[in-house]
């Protein structure tokens, strides 16, 4: 399956792909596109990928989760190009025999793929401005980029 | 060398673009992209830089011929 895609994302195929004897969870994370930045009307948000290195990257991300939590299912997706407000932007699934290992993992796989796998979002907002924004910051405290401070670690 | 560029480096450099200058490491060639463009070096100085799908160290050591892919902070999701 494609880990990057210029494609509208089906979040309700996905899911019907995701269900899986050995599990009793499944956890579906999509991070969609809101209408509103920093004050801003936003109208739309462009992503774009350095693509190769974007699916080895991700591919390894959910092996490390497959194995860590021993999951059942771990997959993502994450879309480019223009993606309108309401549509995902990013798909995240894990299915495990309990719901805290779907839990657990879905997060860290989103985390790391939003501060370390090679995708960008430009802001197009309402006012026909634009900005490349919302990258991570996580070298302003650590003074390395290639560490970083991830939401999963902090619960 | 070959250099590629994505997101808001393209406000400073093309996308994909020749460099036919000897430069020794991917130090270098971070300090030769500033001087081209000063603008870019606060950018320039949190990208992580990426030879054939692998990411490089500063130390790396270039040999002329390679596609050096320069990639700023992500921001997916």
């Amino acid at each position: 399956m494609d880990f990057i895609t210029k494609k509208e994302i089906d979040l309700v195929a996905l899911l019907q792909k995701s269900h899986c004897p050995s599990a009793g969870a499944i956890v579906l994370f999509s991070g969609e596109v809101r209408n509103h930045n920093v004050g801003k009307s936003v109208s739309y948000l462009e992503y774009e990928a350095h693509a190769s290195l974007a699916a080895k990257m991700i591919a390894e991300i959910l092996l490390a989760a497959r194995n860590r939590w021993s999951l059942s299912i771990a997959y993502a997706q994450h879309r480019i190009g223009k993606v309108k407000v309401t549509e995902s932007a990013v798909v995240v699934i894990t299915a495990s025999v309990h719901r805290g290992e779907a839990y657990a993992s879905n997060r860290y796989i989103i985390d790391r793929i939003k501060h370390e796998v090679p995708i960008w979002k430009c802001e197009h907002f309402a006012d026909g401005s634009k900005e490349w924004g919302g990258n991570c910051n996580c070298d302003k405290e650590t003074g390395d980029v290639n560490k970083h401070i991830y939401e999963f670690e902090s619960i | 060398m070959r250099i590629q560029v994505f997101a808001i480096l393209k406000d400073f450099f093309k996308k994909e673009f020749e460099l036919k200058v000897a430069l020794h490491t991917i130090a270098d060639l971070r300090t030769h992209l500033s001087l081209l463009n000063p603008n870019a070096t606060p950018v320039l100085n949190r990208c992580r830089f990426a030879v054939q799908d692998e990411f490089v160290t500063d130390e790396y050591t270039l040999t002329g011929n390679e596609h050096v892919v320069i990639i700023p902070p992500s921001s997916g999701g």
